[in-house]
């Protein structure tokens, strides 16, 4: 693979929990390099260092040794400060317990990152109306979360994780609280992401989220133990290759929202 | 039995848990009592003061003053010792006006009272150091001497003439100092003076050398001393002009001191009271959830309400009726000091009466129920299930405020967000800052009044201290209130900030930074002390309008206004520790206890 083309890369990364006996190691030793456009998926048993890792790579939890590099540039030396900028510009975040603000709409729930950013509200507005309209939930942009089911919820917090346009959106169990028909729904929509070019990450239980992947790492003990590439590209330990394409859902979704300038 | 031993076990419990909140509803309930009990006490314990005076004293139970002397004057008031009524008398004796300089070179106005070596029957000053009148020598009331700082062996000249001060000592015939004098020469108004005493024989050689004004007294002890009115009014009708002054008079006129110090107090504690409401329902409102958990989990076993009812609002009335305890010592110990500025009075300060106590009282058990009331209603009348399953408060969509805020710099956009999602606490945190406010304008108000030294010509070689005790009072009240305020400012963002922490989490995954979380959390507590603030002025100088005399100067504008703006300031500074903490907790942490 290319390293240069790597967005998300990690080297020697270890976190670990506790003190003295009790020490865990969550996160233990770990290479891992995700090209541009690559939707990778990790999986493992519960308490196996899955979702630490993800707060890793996206910069929420800080390791305890080695790097973590976003988009060239080396992340785990930075300010809570550059990580939250860093965040607002290169990152999406989806979580399994959906974590949308109760008191804001739909489209206010996808406007925030954006207003958050600095965009005007005009623009704003205008970019949740679209990722509203993409995610199948244009009709419940004035619905509280409240109102919504858990699908429609999970929906909206895949649109705010792509509303300023992130350079990789991490994926912590996206369906882990969904019943099939929310999960394909969403499904459906990260197989849009992936042809599209977007890098995704996901840590997740479900296979069925796991087959849409380019590439599934499997996770034990804080460990990789598995790194196979899906799309007929062989098996692998340590670092993995590959590269999504760049046209389709979302490329096309930017040239209509026109934020990028 | 049972009940009652559970409900003590899951009380001390609960109080074991929550240390900092007992610890802060003690020490509200315990400042607002005690400043209650102060304000209530002062009347009682100066009018007890005086009693003990008079009673060591043998004070008289009319004062008969004129403004002139000579014979015909003496005869009148010799005429009234022989009044029917009158059952001993001291007096004739003359009054002698001079001013009285220190070795410092303090000078103040002073009235001489010219008594016999031996004290009579009637008005025998207390001698409290030193000796009683000797040729030569003179006396010094203790008010006085201790405002002068002379002590007996000092020298003090009067009218240019100096004598040593032979004793200190009180005397509950005139007023306390500096009202010693009670009338001018003539009979008409009288300066700040202090009083002394000589030998009969030194205060005439004393009144002749400089020709200084003399008037005559006479100090009576009536058959029944609640008649002392009757027996002025029937005397009145005389040829020559005779003031009557009352044992009554004189008690009611030892208030005079204390004029401003009961509305201060009594006003203060009210103040303290609401700012220990709006406290106390804050953090019972954050621990509301957890409350109604727990009353679901004693329904759950079969708890009746009633029981669920103790269990909930005993922990508070308990904190209360302790501070209330704590509250009512605080105000027996400190209320000899406030009560009797000079030291022209003695013995034993009375702790708060029976009035007291229960008005205290039912003002700390208002501080708990009004506080707590609303969350222990919805624990008892929330379903088992509903309540075992209990989530944080739900906070309602404005969409006008947060279309408004998107159009704000991020900081300011989180911290309308924060304040819409909890309006109630935003009309505590403006009250609180209101309140915060009033007192600032009532201290400056104070401070503003123009007034007299008690030197002479008014010069501040000896303070005013009647206007000194006002302003330390009401330093001390607005300390408190500051003080409250300032940890009901902590305990609002801290709350807030909890209550917001999963928000405010996502909003940091979305990209916000620490800075602007912190920001924003302070922010959502200045945007209500903003209006709180501007409104406490007006509220202000309205609530002292009431108490202030008709001629009272008002503060500068810009010192109120200078004060609205430190508020604000220290809001801002106030949260700022609690808001970088509470920025600062691992966003991962948080996120994953949220989901769990």
């Amino acid at each position: 693979m290319n390293v240069s083309s790597a967005v998300v890369r990690a080297r020697g990364l270890v976190r670990t929990h506790g003190r003295g006996p009790g020490r865990v190691r969550a996160v233990d030793e770990v290479d891992l390099e995700v090209p541009q456009g690559q939707t990778l998926a990790v999986m493992g048993p519960s308490g196996c260092g899955k979702s630490t890792l993800l707060h890793l790579l996206g910069g929420l939890e800080r390791p305890t040794g080695g790097e973590v590099w976003m988009d060239g540039r080396r992340i785990d030396t930075l300010s809570e400060r550059a990580l939250a900028r860093m965040r607002r510009r290169s990152v999406g975040f989806v979580f399994q317990a959906f974590h949308l603000v109760e008191e804001l709409t739909a489209a206010e729930n996808v406007e925030l990152p954006a207003l958050l950013a600095g965009r005007s509200r005009r623009q704003a507005r205008r970019r949740a109306s679209l990722l509203l309209e993409r995610v199948g939930l244009a009709d419940r942009a004035r619905h509280l979360p409240s109102r919504l089911s858990g699908g429609q919820r999970q929906r909206v917090a895949v649109a705010r994780a792509l509303v300023n346009d992130p350079l990789v959106v991490f994926a912590d169990e996206p369906t882990g609280n969904l019943d099939t028909a929310a999960t394909l729904d969403v499904l459906r929509i990260f197989e849009d992401l992936r042809a599209a070019g977007q890098t995704l990450v996901i840590v997740t239980h479900d296979e069925r989220v796991a087959a849409t992947a380019d590439r599934l790492i499997s996770m034990r003990d804080g460990m990789f133990v598995d790194d196979t590439r899906l799309a007929g590209t062989g098996t692998g330990t340590g670092t993995g290759t590959g590269t999504g394409t760049g046209t389709g859902w979302l490329g096309g979704l930017g040239g209509l929202i026109g934020l990028e300038g | 039995m049972g009940s009652v031993v559970l409900v003590v076990r899951l009380v001390l419990a609960d109080l074991r848990r929550h240390k900092a909140q007992a610890a802060m509803l003690l020490l509200a309930v315990t400042v607002a009592t005690a400043t209650m009990a102060l304000g209530l006490s002062l009347r009682g314990v100066s009018d007890a003061l005086y009693e003990q005076t008079r009673a060591a004293t043998a004070g008289p139970d009319v004062v008969a003053l004129s403004g002139d002397t000579g014979p015909a004057v003496t005869a009148a008031l010799a005429s009234l010792a022989d009044a029917p009524e009158v059952i001993a008398h001291h007096g004739p004796y003359r009054i002698v006006y001079a001013t009285l300089s220190t070795r410092d070179s303090i000078s103040s106005p002073v009235v001489v009272q010219g008594f016999a070596e031996t004290p009579g029957a009637v008005n025998r000053p207390l001698v409290t150091s030193g000796r009683w009148v000797r040729s030569g020598g003179t006396v010094l009331e203790r008010g006085f001497a201790t405002a002068l700082g002379v002590g007996v062996g000092d020298h003090v000249t009067i009218a240019g003439r100096s004598y040593p001060v032979v004793g200190i000592a009180v005397t509950a015939a005139t007023s306390i100092y500096p009202w010693a004098a009670q009338v001018g020469p003539g009979g008409g108004p009288s300066d700040y003076s202090g009083l002394a005493w000589m030998t009969r024989a030194d205060a005439r050689t004393l009144a002749s050398s400089k020709d200084l004004p003399v008037t005559s007294a006479l100090d009576l002890k009536l058959r029944d001393p609640a008649a002392a009115d009757a027996f002025r009014h029937a005397h009145r009708a005389s040829d020559i002009r005779i003031n009557f002054h009352s044992w009554q008079f004189t008690a009611v006129q030892d208030m005079v001191i204390l004029g401003d110090s009961q509305p201060i107090l009594v006003v203060g504690s009210w103040l303290l009271g609401f700012l220990a409401i709006t406290g106390v329902a804050a953090l019972a409102a954050g621990r509301a959830v957890e409350q109604t958990r727990r009353a679901g989990l004693l329904k759950a076993v079969g708890a009746a309400p009633g029981l669920i009812a103790a269990v909930l609002l005993t922990e508070y009335l308990a904190l209360a009726l302790a501070g209330d305890a704590l509250g009512l010592v605080i105000a027996r110990l400190t209320v000899p000091a406030i009560a009797s500025p000079t030291a022209s009075r003695i013995g034993d300060a009375p702790g708060p009466g029976g009035a007291t106590v229960a008005t205290a009282t039912v003002l700390a058990v208002a501080v708990a129920v009004l506080s707590t009331l609303r969350p222990t209603l919805r624990a008892m009348r929330t379903a088992t299930v509903t309540a075992l399953s209990a989530t944080a408060h739900q906070p309602r969509h404005r969409p006008w405020l947060t279309a408004l805020s998107a159009l704000l710099p991020t900081p300011l956009l989180l911290g309308l967000r924060l304040t819409a999602r909890r309006p109630g606490r935003a009309v505590l945190q403006a009250c609180s800052t209101a309140t915060t406010v009033i007192a600032l304008v009532a201290l400056l108000t104070i401070n503003a009044q123009p007034e007299r030294g008690y030197g002479l010509d008014g010069s501040f070689a000896l303070p005013n201290l009647r206007g000194e005790h006002d302003r330390r009072l009401m330093l001390a009240v607005t300390v408190l209130l500051v003080a409250l305020a300032v940890v009901n400012t902590i305990t609002f963002t801290w709350t807030t900030a909890m209550e917001a922490r999963a928000n405010m989490a996502v909003a940091r995954t979305l990209g916000a930074t620490p800075g602007q979380i912190s920001a924003g959390l302070s922010a959502a507590q200045l945007l209500p002390s903003l209006p709180g603030a501007v409104l406490g002025v007006p509220l202000g100088v309205g609530l002292l309008s009431l108490f202030a005399a008709r001629n009272a100067a008002e503060a500068p504008s810009a010192s109120l206004l200078g004060a609205v703006l430190a508020t604000l300031v220290a809001t801002a500074a106030l949260t700022a520790l609690p808001a970088r903490l509470a920025a600062r907790r691992p966003v991962a942490r948080i996120l994953s206890a949220e989901a769990a």
